[in-house]
C-alpha cells in the first residue's frame, strides 16, 4: 500500500525520531546536543508559564466546546426549516469557515480596535452603550475571551453544518406521530430530536475539543499570546520556546504532552459519547 | 567546532519530526519557511539575502552599488518582518538551507543573535576582513564571540525620543533635560489636548524601549559594569535601578501620558500619531525615523532627542545599541561572493551610505550623521552611551520575558518587585 508507506516516512518516522528530542537541550540549530532524560518534562510542571498557558487552553476549549456548538446547533435549528432563504441563510452562517484563519484574525483586530470612534467599540457608542466599551485585545482580563469569541464567531458555521446533517437524519414521521401525540416543540426536541442527533453531537464535540486544545493561528496572529501572558496556549508556548527562546528540545517535551494529553482526552469523550449514542 | 559540517539526513528528518509533532499539536504550525527554493540552484551568481524591514533603505542601497562595480554579482533580496525572522529564518538555518547572507541581531540575547548562531556554528568568521580591526573596543562584544568577527553592522543607532516639532510648537515647549522638564512637557502638551507619548505596547519589541530609555541613567551611570555584576551573580534586576525606570514608566502612565490602551495600541498606530502631530513624542531608536518620516506631512517635523531618566542632567546617559547587521551562512555555497560582499559593506564609503540611510552613527570614521541626532552626539564622545540592554543578556528568554512583564505592568496585572524577579528568573537560566 503505497500510501501507508508514504505516511510512514512522512508522517510517523519523523514524529518518532523527533519526540527523541524532547529527551535533549537541543536549541534547534547547529550540532550541538545532550540527553537530558527527563528533565524537560519536570521543568514543564513547575513552568509558570507553560501552567498559565495550560489554564488558559482548559478555559479556552471549554468556551469553545460549549458556547460554538451551542450556537451551532440554535443556527442549525433555525435554518432547518422550510422557509426561502433557508440555503442563503446557511450559506452566510457557513461563509466564516471557509476564510483563513489570519484573515479571521487581522479581520477581527479591527473589529477590536481600541479606539473609541473603531469598530466595535463605534457600534457600542451608537447604541448608546459606550459604557462597555473596552480595549479588546490589550486588556488582560478579557482578551483571552475576546479571541474565544473570534474562534467561536468562525466554528459556529462549521458546527451548523454538522447538526444540519444530523437533523436531515431524523424522520420526519416521528415528529409527525408526535404531534399527533399532542407533543409540543420542546418536548419534540428533547425525545426525539436530540437523542438522534447525538452521533452529531460527538462529532461536533470532538473536533471542537481538538480545536480548542490545539488553537494556535488566531492567537498568534492577533495577540501573540499577550499582552504578558494572558493569552498563552500550550501550542502558542511550545511555538515560543522552539523560535523565540530557542530551545528546541523543551519545546517538543511540551509538543509530546499536549499530543498525548489531546489524545486522551479524546479517548475518553469518544468513549463515553458512543456509549450515549447506544443507548440514546 | 566544525563549521561546513552538512546536515545529515538523519538530523534533517530529526528535525522535521520535531517540527511535524510540534505541527500535529498546535495545528497549524507548517509553511512558515516561505522560501521559494531559488536561491541555491540558480547557480549563476546570485546571493540570496534576507533582511528585516529597518534594514532595507541601507542594504539595498549597498547591494545596488556592488552589483553595479561586480559584473558577474546578482543578488536576490527579500525581507522578513522582524518578528517572523526567528521562525522563517532559524528554520532555514536548522534545515540547512539558509540563505547566503542573512540577517543577524548583534550580541547575544536573542535566537538570531550573533553569539548564539556562531555559537551553534552557523556564520561564517569574517575576522580576516580588515574593516573588523576599526571596530571600536566598546562595541567589540557586539560583533565577536571567542574572538572571531561574525557579523557586520554599519553602526549604532540612538535611543531617544522622536518628537514633532510643530505639536512641542503648539504646547510652547523645548525637549527637556531632567525628568521633571520631561514631566512638565508632558503635561503642557496634554493641556492642549495633544497625547504627550504615543505608546504601541501591542507590538511586543516596543515595550522595551522606555525602560531602555530610562535604564542608562538609573543604572549603568552610577553602576557602569551592572552587566559583568549581573553575570557574576553579584546583582539583580529586582535589587537595581531597574525598579526606578519601572516606577518612572508606570508613573507616565498614571499621569495619563500615554495615549489611552498602550497594550491595544501597535507600533504602526503610536508611528502615525507622532508623525502627524497627534503625539507629541515616541520613544524609539533612530533606526525608524525613516517610517516616521515617510508618514509625516513635512519630514522636517520630525527630529529626536536624548530622553532624560533622573534630574540630574550629568547622570542622563543615553542607550545607543549597534544596529541589526548581516552575516555569512557557513554553510553558503556562494561563501566568496557573500564575504566579498560584506568586504565591501567595511569600506568607509559603503558604510557611511548604509549608516545615513538608517540614521544611525556609522561604526567608524567621522562621516556627517542625521542632524536629528545633532543632541546625542556630546554624550557619545563623553562615553555616556551603553549598548542596548539585551545585546549582554545570556539566553533568549530575557528579552521577551521583558516584553510581557511590561504588558502585565501596563495592564496592571504584575508588580515592578513581581515583573523584575521574573527577568532575573529567566537571567538566570544561563545561556
Amino acid at each position: 500500500m503505497p500510501a501507508v508507506v508514504v505516511y510512514a516516512l512522512v508522517v510517523l518516522y519523523p514524529s518518532i525520531a523527533g519526540a527523541g528530542s524532547a529527551f535533549t537541550d537541543w536549541s534547534g540549530v547547529g550540532n550541538a546536543k545532550s540527553f537530558v532524560g527527563l528533565a524537560n518534562f519536570k521543568a514543564l510542571f513547575q513552568d509558570d508559564q507553560a501552567l498559565g498557558a495550560l489554564r488558559n487552553t482548559l478555559l479556552l476549549t471549554v468556551a469553545i466546546v460549549v458556547v460554538q456548538n451551542g450556537i451551532g446547533l440554535l443556527l442549525a435549528l433555525g435554518v432547518h426549516t422550510q422557509i426561502k432563504s433557508r440555503m442563503l441563510l446557511r450559506l452566510v452562517f457557513f461563509a466564516p469557515v471557509v476564510v483563513s484563519p489570519v484573515m479571521v484574525a487581522f479581520l477581527w483586530k479591527f473589529v477590536y480596535n481600541p479606539a473609541p470612534d473603531a469598530g466595535l467599540n463605534a457600534a457600542l457608542g451608537a447604541l448608546g452603550l459606550g459604557s462597555l466599551r473596552q480595549d479588546w485585545l490589550g486588556n488582560p482580563s478579557i482578551a483571552l475571551w475576546s479571541v474565544a469569541f473570534t474562534v467561536i464567531w468562525q466554528c459556529a458555521g462549521y458546527s451548523m453544518v454538522i447538526f444540519l446533517a444530523g437533523l436531515e437524519g431524523v424522520p420526519a414521521e416521528l415528529h409527525e406521530s408526535a404531534m399527533v401525540d399532542g407533543a409540543g416543540t420542546v418536548a419534540r426536541f428533547r425525545h426525539i430530536t436530540w437523542p438522534l442527533l447525538a452521533p452529531a453531537v460527538t462529532i461536533n464535540v470532538m473536533l471542537s475539543t481538538v480545536g480548542g486544545l490545539t488553537l494556535f493561528t488566531q492567537i498568534i496572529a492577533m495577540t501573540n499570546g499577550g499582552p504578558g501572558y494572558a493569552t498563552d496556549t500550550l501550542s502558542t508556548v511550545l511555538y515560543k520556546q522552539a523560535f523565540v527562546y530557542g530551545k528546541f528540545g523543551y519545546s517538543t517535551a511540551v509538543a509530546l504532552v499536549l499530543a498525548i494529553f489531546v489524545a486522551a482526552v479524546s479517548f475518553v469523550q469518544i468513549g463515553y459519547l458512543r456509549s450515549r449514542e447506544t443507548t440514546a | 567546532m566544525a563549521l561546513d559540517r552538512s546536515v545529515s539526513r538523519r538530523r534533517l528528518l530529526q528535525w522535521a519530526g520535531g517540527a511535524t509533532l510540534s505541527a500535529a499539536a498546535a495545528g497549524a504550525l507548517a509553511a512558515c519557511g516561505g522560501g521559494n527554493g531559488s536561491g541555491s540552484s540558480s547557480g549563476g551568481g546570485t546571493v540570496k539575502v534576507i533582511g528585516v524591514g529597518d534594514q532595507e533603505a541601507g542594504l539595498r542601497k549597498v547591494l545596488d552599488s556592488y552589483k553595479s562595480s561586480h559584473s558577474g554579482f546578482d543578488f536576490n533580496l527579500s525581507f522578513a518582518p522582524a518578528d517572523q525572522v526567528q521562525t522563517a529564518l532559524r528554520t532555514q538555518l536548522g534545515g540547512g538551507n539558509a540563505p547566503d547572507v542573512h540577517v543577524v541581531y548583534p550580541g547575544n540575547g536573542s535566537a538570531m543573535s550573533m553569539v548564539q548562531l556562531s555559537k551553534a556554528g552557523l556564520l561564517a568568521d569574517l575576522s580576516s576582513q580588515s574593516w573588523t580591526q576599526k571596530v571600536p573596543a566598546g562595541f567589540k562584544g557586539a560583533f565577536q564571540n571567542d574572538g572571531k568577527t561574525y557579523i557586520f553592522s554599519p553602526g549604532s543607532s540612538m535611543l531617544g525620543a522622536i518628537y514633532n516639532k510643530k505639536a512641542f510648537a503648539t504646547a510652547g515647549v523645548q525637549p527637556p533635560t531632567t525628568w521633571s522638564e520631561l514631566l512638565e512637557v508632558c503635561d503642557k502638551l496634554k493641556k492642549k489636548g495633544i497625547t504627550p507619548i504615543a505608546l504601541g505596547a501591542q507590538t511586543p519589541w516596543i515595550t522595551q524601549l522606555i525602560p531602555y530609555a530610562l535604564v542608562p541613567g538609573t543604572v549603568y551611570s552610577k553602576t557602569p559594569d551592572f552587566d559583568d555584576k549581573m553575570a557574576a551573580g553579584q546583582a539583580s534586576f529586582a535589587d537595581s535601578g531597574w525598579v526606578d525606570a519601572m516606577n518612572k514608566y508606570l508613573e507616565l502612565q498614571k499621569k495619563g501620558y500615554f495615549n489611552d490602551n498602550p497594550n491595544g495600541t501597535t507600533y504602526e498606530q503610536a508611528t502615525s500619531m507622532v508623525a502627524t502631530g497627534k503625539a507629541g513624542l515616541a520613544v524609539q531608536v533612530s533606526a525608524v525615523l525613516s517610517a516616521f518620516r515617510a508618514a509625516a506631512t513635512t519630514p522636517d517635523d520630525l527630529s529626536m532627542f536624548p530622553f532624560p531618566a533622573t534630574d540630574v542632567a550629568a547622570d542622563n546617559w543615553i542607550p545607543a545599541g549597534v544596529v541589526v547587521g548581516i552575516a555569512v551562512s557557513a554553510k553558503s555555497k556562494k561563501a566568496d561572493q557573500a564575504k566579498s560582499f560584506l568586504d565591501y559593506c567595511g569600506q568607509q564609503e559603503n558604510l557611511n551610505t548604509w549608516a545615513e540611510a538608517v540614521s544611525c552613527v556609522p561604526l567608524y570614521g567621522d562621516a556627517k550623521v542625521d542632524p536629528a541626532l545633532t543632541s546625542f552626539l556630546p554624550l557619545l564622545k563623553a562615553n555616556k552611551a551603553v549598548p542596548f540592554m539585551d545585546q549582554r543578556w545570556p539566553n533568549a528568554e530575557v528579552q521577551p520575558t521583558h516584553f510581557a512583564v511590561v504588558q502585565q505592568l501596563l495592564g496592571g496585572k504584575t508588580t515592578v518587585q513581581d515583573a523584575l524577579k521574573k527577568m532575573d528568573d529567566a537571567y538566570r537560566k544561563g545561556a
